[in-house]
């Protein structure tokens, strides 16, 4: 059986992404990323495995452009409402569309 | 293998000062970072846009291209280094993301090479993502998935794409869009390094009949007039079978009855049904049901854009 996980710690990920804890604890410091536990120590922080792909680009930004965390944090808040928008946008046509009749 | 021409690539001349480089690079950066650009083939030119920087920035690696540049590079031509070329500046660059070309490789002698030697260990495998299409029915109980996909791996120096194919068993309450991660199933790691891990990305597949908001349902049930006026009693369709459902008379179109607990799954419990009444006309109606029609609307004394009057 495989072993699935819908959570990961922050251990993990500095671990995976090859990154210093202190990111980590920068990018929840500007919520980049919110921790859905925060018991025990820093590395057992545990985080919704939805938020990886944002971690990661947001690594990938500061790395690749040298962005500042804020930076990062207001483009990726505005990237997260143009997703949920669009999201949003596509459930709301399909119900429309169950009402509308051909004319 | 072409000589790439890493001044061009940033559009700086070759004399230009690193602070200028640096601009240049920059600037295209942002233009074709993937993160920023959804367009196709920016990935391409970002990864081209960094190597150029990762060369020029070095004034070691900087010089020996210049002198690889002077003994007769061009972009349009092809390109081999000298007999019994080594560089001395390829170790302890920087960790970049992408591959290097095998021109930058040829020169500084292959990037994960290089890294590995200066950290002193292995480097941990690719994470590997994949969409995991689900049935809404799926989503109401655990349910185990066939699961195939491909991962990178490097066999005799060489870069290719090995084929997986796993059982995973998906939880009750899943829903749209959450990542699933399996534990050490993605690309292997290199030297002591641990594989990646592998993420199904669940995308619940549109169904014919429901609509999903959040974890509830929405159905549009569709009715008829007499049913909408007068009330009725109607069988309508749930994920789990088929259930009965009272309409109020004078019921209205776009009104909403709910079903408590015939949604989908969470691990909070079950969610709602909505059914969304539409009061549908039939297509056709003979004469003897047009003058049925035609004795309502001289009797019912209704003025359905009463409101308009008003604002008028």
């Amino acid at each position: 059986m495989n072993d699935i996980a819908l959570r990961i710690s922050l251990g993990e990920v500095c671990e995976c992404e090859q990154v210093s804890r202190q990111w980590l604890v920068t990018m929840v410091e500007h919520d980049i990323v919110i921790p859905v536990s925060v018991a025990g120590e820093v590395e057992d922080w545990m985080f919704d495995t939805r938020s990886v792909p944002w971690m990661k680009r947001a690594i990938r930004l500061h790395r690749d452009l040298e962005l500042d965390w804020v930076a990062i944090a207001m483009i990726l808040e505005l990237q997260q409402q143009r997703e949920e928008l669009l999201v949003e946008n596509r459930c709301l046509q399909q119900r429309l569309q169950r009402f509308l009749v051909e004319g | 293998m072409e000589f790439k021409d890493y001044y061009q690539t940033l559009g700086v001349a070759p004399d230009a000062e690193v602070k200028d480089i640096k601009i240049a690079y920059r600037k295209l950066a942002r233009k074709y970072h993937p993160d920023l650009n959804p367009d196709a083939g920016a990935e391409d030119k970002f990864k081209e846009v960094a190597e150029a920087w990762e060369v020029l920035k070095d004034p070691g690696r900087r010089a020996e291209y210049d002198e690889l540049r002077r003994y007769g590079g061009r972009p349009d031509q092809q390109f081999e280094p000298p007999p019994g070329w080594e560089s001395s500046a390829g170790a302890g660059f920087q960790q970049f993301e992408g591959d290097f070309s095998d021109f930058f490789n040829s020169i500084f002698g292959g990037g994960f090479h290089h890294r590995e030697q200066a950290a002193g260990r292995g480097r941990p495998g690719q994470d590997i993502e994949i969409e995991l299409p689900l049935f809404l029915e799926e989503t109401l109980e655990a349910v185990s998935k066939p699961i195939e996909y491909r991962i990178p791996v490097v066999v005799d120096g060489q870069l290719q794409e090995l084929k997986k194919s796993l059982k995973v068993t998906i939880p009750a309450g899943i829903s749209d869009g959450e990542r699933i991660r399996v534990r050490g199933q993605g690309a292997p790691g290199r030297g002591e390094g641990s594989a990646g891990d592998l993420y199904l990305h669940v995308r619940l597949v549109p169904h014919p009949l429901f609509d999903v908001e959040g974890h509830n349902l929405l159905v549009t049930v569709p009715i008829a007039p007499w049913e909408a006026a007068l009330g009725a009693k109607i069988t309508v369709p749930t994920l789990s079978g088929k259930i009965s459902l009272t309409v109020a008379p004078n019921s209205q179109s776009g009104q909403k009855l709910r079903v408590t607990g015939k949604g989908l799954a969470s691990r909070a419990g079950r969610g709602d049904l909505f059914a969304v009444l539409k009061v549908v006309m039939p297509k056709d109606s003979p004469a003897s049901v047009r003058a049925l029609w035609q004795q309502l609307a001289e009797q019912a004394a209704f003025d359905p854009r009463a409101e308009w009057g008003k604002s008028a």
